[in-house]
């Protein structure tokens, strides 16, 4: 960890958990001083988060060490359109398969991977999925049906509204009616008396 | 005769394939020349669907991401999220969720020897080993109304306090365990069939097996003492008191040993845990704004141990109440791609269903 | 085959599988018996319409949008100022109890009884039964 430190700006996120931010250039370097160096041998996870509002992909390589006690997240930034980023399934073969879903999930090209074909997703033509531009109720709603017999779904502020509208007008009715009645009664009593 | 190789496909629909996926293999005879793990059939988009939910709202989905064990997942959620937001559970709490775990663990394992026998024709292993893991279910059914997906692991504690006598249920189930356990050894663990078909079979590469991010019983099954809850634990394994077995064999025999052996720590755990479980505490953080609290715009990763092995999460959150991204790796990611495809070549076809359920892939977690 | 290498308890030990024979069989016939589901079991759900307000949480809370609020034609009780009660479809139900958890007055819960099959796939909308 020491040696990580002299040579990076180690950020300490808790005891075990470690972040070090990068350039892409510097990403292989990184990667095979820290395997040779330290013990920080194995490539657990790539991460990706797409950053929409700052325009970047940060791509986060999560090593741990052999006694698997430690983890450390190499934070690398790259543009969202079509940066290559280097492979680093040379010194790790199981980023491979990692990288490959990636690169259906947010059309990242990983330069020297000649795995990059369908993954999960079969055919898939058009915007990756989980970029966040991709909208997920347009997709649905232009390929599939939604299932009727539930048009009486009521907004209930809305009807909440309504309702009171309704009685404050049932009650000004009422009056209404009461005072009619009421006048009508004393027109018929003054009548009587008249009469 | 002439070397042309046959291409066959081994799934996604064959009984010996672990769930819906499929291994494209090109047979030269009866050997496997070169395997391709092809997955697909059962991507539902969870990650993408979890981005358009409330902390809360999410929260129901992350269990759905492995059948034969939610609880890691919740686990892993909850845990993630505290982090985040830099929350304290209770000690019961953190009791209550070692206990579901470790249920878990055993059920997970049950249903592994289901398919592991099955994989290699004896059935009534497999018919033994169900009716245990449901007497697991109806426990969990009686603690969090659910039998197979709990929802029950919360970020802030567990949702629901323990039924009363429930600890007493739990420990008779366990002496039933210890009991039943000599009887799988003997028509299982130590049947010569089995250990015909599965010594040998299936040999991991010791050296790399760590730098290539192996994890679970094949690590233990190569002898190499890794273990997340005693490596980097987290609740209360600290306290606890467990043996982390190792067996030497490298091949899916020493991994069938191992699970074997974890089944009785899990069993000791449980002990432990009823022994010491705190009988006051909350067992729900109260949370402000619980059903909108938001997220700071920070990352982490959170690993855990599921009966197969490391499950990572990384989670990040960009200050809003929905989660920004999440992602998870599953042991079958590695395991089902890098490791099964260069442990199947020269291996004979009727063994692919052997090696599989040995490596314990589960494909709804390499797809999510 | 050498003979000393021969797994004899390997060979014979499996055969005690037998004696299962002799053991009261597991499984409970089902329409004449049925298995008791235990009291905090997740069912369908019940609404105690004298106690619902009609506020709509649960509809909101729901991930799946399972729930509509529909009018009654009746009034149940006055403290229902919008008149609707919730109406859920169990096609898209995933039995996670958040709209237990967020039911202000405690009106709607889930119940023990759990089995849902139909040929019409549209008679999944169901309305919780008054408790």
């Amino acid at each position: 960890m020491d040696m990580i430190k002299e040579r990076y700006e180690v950020g300490e996120k808790s005891k075990r958990l470690f972040e070090i931010d990068i350039a892409k250039d510097s990403l292989i370097d990184t990667i095979s001083f820290l395997m040779s160096h330290t013990d920080f041998i194995t490539l657990s996870m790539i991460a990706c988060a797409d950053w929409i509002e700052d325009e970047i992909f940060v791509l986060n390589y999560v090593f741990t060490t052999s006694n698997r006690d430690k983890n450390l997240m190499l934070k690398v930034s790259i543009s969202r359109d079509g940066e290559v980023v280097p492979t680093v399934s040379i010194s790790s073969p199981q980023a491979e398969v990692m990288e490959r879903d990636l690169h259906e999930m947010y059309g990242i090209v990983f330069d020297g991977n000649d795995t990059l074909y369908d993954f999960a997703l079969e055919g898939w033509e058009g915007m990756p999925p989980l970029r966040r531009d991709f909208d997920t109720l347009e997709y649905v709603n232009e390929n599939f049906d939604f299932k009727g017999g539930r048009d009486d779904n009521k907004d209930v502020k809305a009807e909440v509204k309504r309702r009171k509208a309704e009685a404050k007008k049932l009650k000004a009715l009422k009056t209404e009616a009461n005072e009619t009645e009421a006048n009508e009664a004393k027109e018929a009593e003054e009548v009587k008396n008249n009469g | 005769m002439d070397n042309k190789l046959i291409k066959i496909y081994h799934g996604p629909q064959h009984p010996g394939i672990t769930g819906n996926m499929s291994v494209e293999l090109d047979l030269l005879g009866e050997t496997i020349k070169r395997a391709r793990t092809h997955v697909g059939y059962l991507h539902r988009g969870f990650e993408k669907l979890i981005e358009r939910r409330t902390v809360i709202q999410a929260f129901t989905i992350v269990c759905r991401l492995c059948v034969p064990e939610p609880d890691p997942n919740e686990e892993n959620f909850a845990r993630a999220v505290e982090g985040l937001v830099g929350l304290e559970i209770s000690d019961r709490a953190k009791y209550i969720r070692v206990m579901v775990q470790e249920m878990s663990r055993i059920a997970a394992q049950m249903l592994w020897m289901g398919g592991q026998s099955g994989s290699i024709g004896m059935g009534t292993v497999g018919q033994w080993s169900l009716y245990d893991r449901d007497l697991i279910l109806d426990l969990f059914e009686e603690l969090t109304g659910g039998r197979v997906y709990h929802m029950y692991t919360y970020p802030g504690g567990v949702r629901r306090d323990l039924p009363d006598g429930f600890l007493g249920r739990l420990s008779e189930l366990l002496d039933y365990f210890d009991k039943k356990l000599p009887k799988y050894d003997s028509i299982f663990f130590d049947n010569a069939t089995f250990k015909q078909r599965a010594m040998g079979v299936g040999v991991i590469c010791k050296d790399e097996a760590l730098q290539n991010g192996y994890v679970g019983q094949a690590l233990r099954g190569c002898g190499i003492k890794r273990d997340v809850r005693r490596d980097n634990p987290y609740l209360v394994y600290d306290k606890l008191e467990f043996e982390i077995p190792t067996y030497d064999g490298c091949d899916v025999y020493s991994r069938a040993m191992v699970r074997r052996a974890e089944i009785k720590e899990s069993i000791k755990i449980l002990r432990q845990v009823i022994e010491q479980m705190p009988a006051e505490g909350l067992i729900m953080q109260k949370i402000p704004k619980h059903r909108k609290f938001k997220l700071p715009k920070d990352d982490i990763y959170v690993a855990s141990e599921s009966a197969r092995g490391e499950f990572g999460y990384y989670m990040a959150g960009d200050g809003s109440e929905k989660i920004r991204r999440m992602q998870v790796k599953g042991p079958s990611l590695i395991h089902g791609y890098t490791l099964l495809e260069n442990l199947l070549v020269d291996e004979e076809l009727s063994n692919v269903a052997l090696i599989m359920n040995s490596l314990g892939i589960c494909p709804p977690e390499i797809e999510r | 085959m050498n003979f000393n290498t021969i797994d004899i308890k390997g060979i014979v030990a499996p055969f005690s599988a037998i004696g299962k024979v002799f053991e009261h069989p597991k499984t409970v016939c089902y329409p004449d018996q049925t298995k008791v589901v235990s009291e905090g079991y997740r069912g369908f759900h019940t609404n105690v319409l004298a106690d619902c307000i009609g506020c709509a949480n649960c509809q909101e809370i729901c991930m799946n949008d399972a729930i509509d609020m529909v009018s009654i034609d009746e009034d149940r009780n006055d403290r229902n100022k919008s008149g609707c009660i919730p109406r859920i479809d169990y096609g898209r139900c995933c039995w996670c109890n958040l709209c237990v958890d967020v039911c202000p007055p405690d009106s709607l819960k889930l119940g023990i009884e759990c089995i849902q099959a139909d040929a019409d796939s549209n008679n999944f909308l169901y309305y919780p039964k008054d408790k």
